[in-house]
């Protein structure tokens, strides 16, 4: 399966609100037959410009990421449901699987290689 | 005709020339012996590894993994006065390196982790790593 990451951008709330739409949101991922690697708190940041959802306009937000392994076909699913949760400002879905580290980053100049053709 | 019979007159000065020389060669030889006889591959260039060689120079990135959530890396490649994205020439990152730039810089801006505009006013004070003066 193959390795998502959702960045989630919650509203600016109280705790034990923010814990019951992490749990209901981990939930729904494992309901939905994914396996959650892990979740990870950004803090609460002011948003980088105004967003505005769900009939608010929003200037601060909560960062979190969730690691999780899934199966390709529930992602629209899952960012459907996400999209119209009220709590939600942004939910975003990568793909984050890790990539073989490759030989020398930087070669020879372009430079160079002219002079050995010529 | 009178230059042709010239011509003709200074090749065979010519070869009358080479053969004098070619004699005096082959005396050389003989009188040296067989013991002395110098190579003809000791006057090559030996093959061996460029000892000057500098070690390869990479760009600043180099074995630095890009992130869209390490948004203070990112906004060093930002104009702080538009949030514009340096080019190449500015950076002086590699092919590689500067397209992965890029391409966070837009997906943080589609993610809401970073600002299109501006620079973030917390990151003002980082170190100038794009080759590029600023005013005042």
């Amino acid at each position: 399966m193959p390795r998502y990451e959702l960045a989630l951008i919650v509203k600016a709330m109280q705790r034990p609100e923010t814990a019951a739409l992490l749990r209901r949101t981990v939930e729904t991922l494992m309901e939905r037959g994914a396996v959650v690697r892990g979740l990870e708190n950004l803090g609460e940041k002011l948003l980088p410009y105004k967003i505005s959802k769900h009939n608010e306009r929003h200037t601060r937000g909560g960062y979190f990421l969730i690691d999780f392994h899934a199966a390709p076909g529930i992602v629209t699913g899952l960012l459907d449901h996400l999209e119209r949760d009220i709590d939600v400002v942004r939910p975003t879905v990568l793909k984050n699987d890790p990539e073989p580290s490759n030989g020398p980053c930087c070669g020879p100049p372009v430079a160079s290689k002219l002079q050995d053709t010529v | 005709m009178g230059s042709k019979m010239f011509a003709v007159r200074s090749i065979r000065s010519l070869q009358f020339t080479f053969s004098q020389l070619g004699g005096t060669q082959q005396c050389l030889r003989s009188l040296s012996g067989s013991s002395n006889v110098v190579k003809k591959n000791d006057d090559m260039p030996l093959q061996m590894e460029n000892p000057y060689k500098q070690p390869q120079k990479g760009c600043i990135l180099c074995n630095i993994t890009v992130d869209f959530k390490n948004v203070q890396l990112l906004s060093q490649f930002v104009s702080p006065h538009t949030g514009r994205v340096y080019g190449r020439h500015i950076t002086g990152l590699c092919g590689k390196k500067q397209r992965e730039i890029g391409k966070a810089i837009k997906k943080a801006h589609s993610m809401g982790f970073m600002s299109v505009t501006h620079k973030d006013p917390h990151f003002m004070k980082d170190p100038n790593i794009c080759d590029i003066r600023h005013l005042e």
